[in-house]
């Protein structure tokens, strides 16, 4: 009798574990890398709506601060330890891929009801060198500039079309307004947005079409020197602007520091908020050549290894890609939506920031597809760029240091 | 095998036998006794194995990894292209001009933080080393900077050291020593000084600690004797208190080479390494090719380099100590 009760308990606990590891399984969970610039903005709506549709799959949502995101993530791909989905900028996905790191969508893609609904800009611009789509757009970030629409009306200005008159509008203000200074450049990290609007839009680039680097041509090199001199020569920024970062730049726009500056939808409401009416937008001036500015991107992908996790995180990303919770995470990220049936949505106080996010649109581009991007936009750029404000190296040497970044 | 005793037992019987045995037993403690002096020997060692242990796995196996990998071609990114490249990445640094610069401004970086740390730091613990009512007090705000975490530290001389709403561009064009705001940290020229003003801030309280606690010790008599025979403050100070404070500080500068020399926290929130290059010095330049340009290889050849200066530093020191200590 002793032995048939232990035997029955034996086969109760072992048939409830294998049980209980039976309904583990069926939980999928899905590691997810993202980042808000509002640290208390956090995604438990969306993932309580996504967990409600998909019971069987639940989101480890991880925040990462921006500033070491792409380190953190190339570490734990090195180290074999990926999140399993993550948002992620094109200027990392060479490296990803080189690293073979990310998972091609084009499966999934071809049986996505949403594809069509996603701009169509966006698929070109997101597509790898490759051929493969390893992306899945999920906000968008295009830059435009910020203007301080009383001091334009104060004296008399109008919205500069071409970088020329650009730069006559920013003498006028720096010359008139006392403490004031007509453009605010972002010398430090993350200024090779404000760069690329003059100096890629004037004939320079990166490679040519044969893939030979171009960025030392004399083209470049002279477009370069009118960059240099905005800062250098006539002084239309302020005297801090090879330290200046993202803080400083959005500080000087508010504290009225400067008159005009680069950036996106993001700070569009701390803008609103500062100045109410006194201050639009308007997408960036030509250059000699065209019109570039940056299209900030901001995408998602799969990095899992097996297939029922990337089946699962497939799930999850093309969640938040679809239009309704598309509108929801921009919303909470303050960025605009890659759908096209969002296209009309009220943005309210700040809609004049979107119809010039709209506007620069057509002409938004991404720096090029290649693995030394990173480190040139983490820290190759901000240092030449500093080193040519101060006058130590002349354009050309910047020019044929960026070069050789990439020929090295 | 048969023991010595065992050995020589047969051969002597007889009324030897007890003798024999008490010489057996006396052997028999003899190596009793080598087996307890072996046991006390390896006691302390045993006692330390696990500190040892713990910094062999936490210090010693990342070092010689990183040694591993200086000799290496290690992109990250590029993990088909890893590769053993001898002393390629050696060369390299040696025709690299951002390490020459680095180089330089780790020597400008550290003599000068650690000169600015020492002038201060001495004259507030003679300051603190005389009587008054808030003496007590003093001694413990003087710990503030020291305490203060690096962060902080470095984000607070930012904003007083900023160019458009800084405190001191305010508080120097208020004085009347400025005309107008200077942007220190948007200056190549002015930059590194700045930073090294900021980590001289938080430094000086330990050599302030360190040679108050040497200041203490100097007996009393000594001055007593000095001012009998005559002796002048200066005199006083350069004969009596800089010779019996100079072991001390001399330990604590050792020490404080080390920690700043390998410091990059206060200058990557600081400057970033800017402008241009302005700020780099090795380890930061070590930090920024690992973790910009992912290239492992080359920044733990930056990191060795600094590494055998440091050496280099540290056996010069050790050298001279010993010399002392045969003069004596």
């Amino acid at each position: 009798m002793k032995k048939l009760t232990m035997l029955l308990i034996l086969a109760v606990v072992t048939g409830g574990l294998l049980f209980g590891a039976g309904a583990r399984e069926e939980v999928q969970t899905v590691e997810f890398w993202y980042h808000l610039d509002d640290p208390e903005q956090n995604l438990d709506e969306l993932i309580d709506l996504f967990e409600a549709e998909n019971p069987d799959i639940r989101i480890d949502a991880v925040h990462v601060p921006w500033g070491s995101f792409h380190d953190d993530l190339i570490t734990a791909v090195a180290a074999g330890n990926p999140p399993d989905a993550a948002q992620v900028k094109l200027w990392w996905q060479p490296q990803l891929v080189e690293m073979n790191a990310l998972q091609p969508l084009d499966g999934y893609l071809a049986d996505w009801d949403g594809y069509d609904d996603v701009l169509d800009d966006l698929w070109e611009l997101t597509m790898h060198s490759d051929g493969n789509q390893y992306y899945l757009p999920l906000q968008m970030v295009i830059l435009y500039m910020y203007y301080r629409v009383d001091v334009f009306d104060e004296l008399g200005l109008e919205i500069p079309e071409t970088k020329e008159a650009f730069l006559d509008v920013a003498r006028t203000i720096t010359e008139e307004k006392e403490n004031m200074y007509g453009f605010g450049i972002r010398g430090a990290r993350g200024g090779h947005d404000y760069w690329g609007s003059f100096v890629l839009s004037s004939g320079a680039e990166f490679f040519d079409d044969q893939g030979n680097v171009v960025l030392d041509s004399p083209e470049a090199v002279e477009a370069n020197q009118w960059y240099i001199d905005l800062y250098h020569e006539h002084q239309v920024s302020p005297p801090t602007t090879p330290a200046d970062g993202f803080v400083e730049v959005i500080d000087n726009m508010l504290t009225g520091r400067t008159a005009m500056t680069i950036h996106h939808i993001g700070s569009a409401q701390q803008m609103h908020n500062q100045f109410g009416e006194d201050i639009s937008a308007f997408p960036v001036p030509a250059g000699t050549v065209d019109r570039w500015t940056s299209f900030g991107d901001e995408q998602t992908a799969i990095l899992a290894r097996d297939q029922a996790t990337q089946d699962a995180a497939w799930k999850w990303i093309s969640f938040l890609a679809t239009a309704e919770y598309n509108q929801m995470w921009n919303d909470i990220s303050g960025q605009v939506s890659i759908n096209k049936s969002n296209e009309d949505v009220d943005y309210g106080d700040i809609n004049r920031f979107l119809e010039a996010t709209l506007d620069s649109t057509p002409f938004a581009q991404i720096l090029p597809p290649h693995p030394r991007i990173a480190e040139f936009v983490e820290s190759t750029w901000p240092a030449e760029m500093q080193r040519a404000f101060q006058g130590e190296i002349t354009s050309e040497q910047m020019m044929r240091n960026l070069a050789n970044h990439f020929r090295d | 095998m048969k023991s010595r005793s065992q050995a020589v037992l047969p051969v002597l019987k007889g009324k030897k036998e007890s003798r024999l045995i008490e010489r057996g037993g006396s052997e028999n403690a003899d190596m009793s006794n080598q087996h307890y002096k072996r046991k006390r020997d390896l006691y302390p060692y045993s006692l330390l194995s696990p500190a040892l242990i713990g910094a062999t796995l936490i210090i010693l196996v990342p070092m010689l990894f990183a040694l591993g990998l200086s000799f290496m071609n290690y992109v990250l990114y590029r993990p088909q292209d890893h590769a053993f490249v001898a002393l390629q990445n050696y060369r390299r640094a040696l025709g690299d001009e951002i390490f020459w610069l680095s180089v330089r401004n780790t020597f400008i970086w550290v003599i000068g933080v650690i000169a600015l740390q020492v002038l201060l730091g001495f004259i507030t613990a003679l300051f603190l080393n005389r009587r008054f009512w808030w003496r007590g007090i003093a001694r413990s705000l003087i710990l503030i900077p020291w305490v203060t975490p690096s962060v902080i530290t470095a984000l607070m001389w930012r904003f007083m050291l900023d160019g458009n709403t800084g405190v001191i561009n305010d508080l120097l064009v208020r004085l009347g020593f400025l005309n107008e705001y200077v942007p220190w940290l948007a200056r190549s020229s002015s930059a590194l000084p700045s930073v090294m003003i900021a980590l001289m801030w938080q430094g000086f309280p330990f050599f302030s600690v360190m040679i108050l606690a040497g200041l203490q010790a100097i007996p009393q008599e000594l001055y007593e004797v000095a001012e009998v025979d005559g002796a002048k403050v200066h005199q006083k100070f350069y004969r009596i208190t800089l010779p019996l404070v100079m072991p001390i500080l001399l330990t604590a500068v050792l020490l404080r080479t080390i920690w700043v020399a390998n410091s990059l926290d206060i200058i990557f929130i600081m400057t970033g390494g800017g402008p241009g290059y302005s700020t780099y010095t090795l380890p930061l330049y070590s930090y920024i090719r690992a973790y910009s340009g992912l290239d492992f290889g080359y920044a733990s050849t930056l990191a060795v380099y600094l590494t055998i200066i440091l050496v280099m530093l540290i056996a010069a020191y050790v050298i001279r100590v010993m010399r002392t200590e045969d003069l004596h």
